[in-house]
């Protein structure tokens, strides 16, 4: 089976949004996944509520360095006496509004680059993908210190350097699915018909790929919420709230290691792990939903690439590359049948 | 392989980087006032006339008494001499000078992570392979879940406080001492050897777990084709086929990667640097990102991407050498 074949069988498996949420609940793992992060919602919208203490109040000298008990479920600093479990429960707001709002952006503009690649073809593709070379070589961490530095210490700025230099991956993955949607019969029809290039695009490429997208932008969200953590860690974060990366940076300042206080640093751990547990849990089912043959193993490579270690992605791309290619330079000989995505 | 094949690669590769080297040099700058502006505001007790000499002066030294498009030619005009300019840091050293100090010591790290997760990744990642769908294989499935949720320097944290400071296995910090003292004795060796401990062993993790993953599914794509079905057909033994077609062959896209690996886990050292204090490049590029000291900056990541550039072509060649299918059509 081509890889062709298998483009074409996973965009006919997808299906509305609401279909698609169903489908994930139905899955043991899909539910777990969404119980969290359902959970991690309600935890940031709601943190004013839940927090028993007030996070930001350094001036609980009687309460420095509290081990876990019944007034401090989690404990407190030992340098300020900050309650943990408070400032547990509003680093997730960080952690949520950078995963979620660079997921969106990153995939908006993957898809838009994507499919201009992928479908108008020629010079667009060419700057495009010339474009996906360069980011690639250039050090992805170094620059965004580099830029957050210069631009500011704030949210905003860390999810716009996140959305201007993380679109590759998911460019590439949409670009070589239009080039297989491309040659669909459906598409020629279309074509045929006096359908403007616009009209093809969104009407019939673009929902061809949705579920592309809305699979790699959770698993995207996962990747984000570690980067954030470490950027955060480094001391590149809005210096003014309070994220489960800072909280690591303060705990190893502030010397919990030294001082045995192991409920300071695995308390934002935790947080993080089970933030990007779910959302990857999500991901991977749906990837499961949208393509029985793939195993789970292979979407973790998604998330890699979104880590430090790029090099993971690089012997896949170069795989992936060469199947893609082989795929479409074949002719169009099967009669490709109108996805499913297309009815919504 | 063709030689055009070659020579169009080389182009490109030259093509990205100059492409690479101007964002270089104009993306640092956009942060850097004038100088002069910056290290002499206006003081009471100076003339007018005094005031405007110094500040001429402090231009001229950093290079800003010209326009932006010039300083760009002379940059150019030093690289050629491979010199990357001098840091802004006290006593203005060479930049080159201090990559050059710092790089093999994230060199230690980043080239014994990688040999440490290739090999326990491909044995991992093998038996994973051969035990398909069993217990092995579901396990390393769930670690490398696990393993990708937690962020390196979450466990990088967690080791230096349990093997560390609990168990006082390792060093929890490098020993600032280390690199000064460094004299080639087995001695030296062994100090440096003990504070790479904890470093390597949380870099290691996610390469293990990523290695192991693509041995595995390279190892089962391998499994499925033709060549391997004919080899068990013909009534070769299980660990005949295993090493003698399977692995070879899975190999080939891990060989390949090892360029990209290493330019990969240089510039991801960062963070795990920071977190034991180890005087490598990546402390370097922190510091040198904390004082503003943008030749220094523009010099370690250029540095970074041309490493990266050379790692890709070079894997590109090797990779045609390898499989003469690649040259036939044009890859891009």
């Amino acid at each position: 089976m081509s890889r062709r074949d298998v483009f074409l069988q996973v965009a006919r498996r997808g299906g509305s949004f609401l279909s698609l949420l169903k489908k994930l609940w139905q899955h043991p793992k899909g539910r777990i996944g969404l119980i969290l992060v359902g959970i991690l919602v309600l935890v940031a919208v709601l943190a004013p509520v839940l927090a028993p203490y007030d996070p930001y109040d350094v001036t609980q000298r009687a309460a420095k360095g509290l081990r876990p008990n019944w007034q401090h479920p989690l404990g407190t600093t030992i340098t300020t006496g900050q309650d943990i479990f408070s400032m547990l429960i509003y680093g997730s707001r960080v952690s949520l509004m950078i995963g979620v709002s660079t997921g969106l952006a990153l995939a908006f503009l993957g898809a838009l680059m994507g499919v201009m690649a992928g479908y108008i073809g020629g010079f667009a593709d060419n700057l495009i993908m010339r474009i996906v070379d360069v980011l690639l070589v250039i050090p992805t961490l170094p620059l965004i210190i580099v830029l957050t530095n210069l631009l500011g210490r704030s949210y905003f700025v860390i999810v716009l350097v996140f959305v201007a230099f993380g679109w590759t991956g998911l460019a590439r993955v949409i670009r070589s699915l239009v080039l297989v949607l491309k040659n669909s019969n459906y598409v020629k029809a279309a074509e045929l018909a006096g359908a403007s290039r616009w009209y093809i695009m969104t009407k019939h490429i673009l929902p061809g790929t949705s579920h592309l997208i809305i699979m790699n932008t959770t698993l995207t969200c996962a990747g984000i919420m570690v980067a954030e953590a470490g950027l955060s860690f480094l001391g590149l974060g809005d210096p003014t709230a309070i994220s489960w990366g800072k909280m690591l940076a303060e705990a190893q300042g502030g010397g919990a290691l030294l001082f045995g206080a192991w409920w300071w640093i695995l308390a934002p751990g935790a947080g993080i792990f089970l933030a990007v547990f779910s959302f990857m849990r999500i991901g991977i089912v749906m990837e499961e939903i949208f393509n029985p043959r793939m195993k789970a193993s292979s979407s973790i490579y998604k998330i890699f690439k979104h880590l430090n270690n790029t090099y993971l992605d690089e012997v896949f791309r170069s795989m992936e590359d060469e199947e893609a290619d082989e795929s479409t330079e074949q002719p169009d000989r099967s009669n490709a049948p109108l996805p499913g995505g297309c009815h919504d | 392989m063709k030689r055009s094949y070659v020579i169009k690669r080389i182009l490109y590769a030259v093509f990205i980087f100059f492409v690479v080297l101007t964002l270089n040099f104009f993306i640092p700058r956009l942060g850097v006032r004038d100088p002069a502006e910056r290290y002499y505001p206006p003081q009471g007790a100076m003339s007018e006339i005094e005031y405007e000499i110094i500040k001429q002066f402090t231009r001229e030294q950093y290079g800003f008494d010209v326009s932006t498009f010039q300083q760009y030619i002379r940059y150019l005009q030093g690289l050629a001499h491979l010199d990357l300019g001098s840091s802004l840091r006290p006593g203005s050293p060479r930049v080159t000078e201090l990559i050059g100090q710092r790089l093999p010591w994230t060199l230690v790290l980043s080239v014994s992570t990688l040999i440490i997760s290739l090999i326990i990744g491909l044995l991992f990642g093998t038996l994973a392979a051969w035990k398909r769908g069993r217990w092995q294989d579901t396990a390393l499935l769930n670690a490398s879940t696990i393993s990708v949720a937690l962020p390196a320097f979450f466990i990088a944290l967690m080791l230096s406080f349990y093997l560390g400071f609990e168990l006082e296995l390792f060093p929890a910090y490098t020993n600032p001492n280390m690199v000064a003292e460094f004299d080639w004795s087995w001695k030296s060796i062994q100090v440096v050897l003990n504070n790479a401990a904890l470093p390597i062993m949380s870099m290691s993790l996610g390469g293990i777990v990523g290695y192991s993953q693509s041995t595995r599914n390279s190892v089962i794509a391998v499994t499925n084709e033709d060549f391997v079905i004919t080899a068990r057909a013909k009534g070769l033994s299980h660990t005949t086929v295993l090493y003698k077609h399977v692995l070879r062959n899975a190999m080939l896209p891990l060989a390949t990667s090892i360029g990209m690996s290493i330019s990969g886990l240089i510039g991801g050292a960062i963070i795990i640097e920071r977190v034991f204090n180890w005087q490598g490049m990546g402390t370097l590029f922190l510091e040198a990102n904390s004082t503003n000291d943008y030749p220094l900056m523009m010099g370690i990541m250029l540095f970074l991407s041309s490493f990266a550039i050379l790692a890709n072509l070079v894997t590109e060649l090797f990779y045609a050498i390898l499989d003469p299918r690649v040259t036939v059509g044009d890859k891009r």
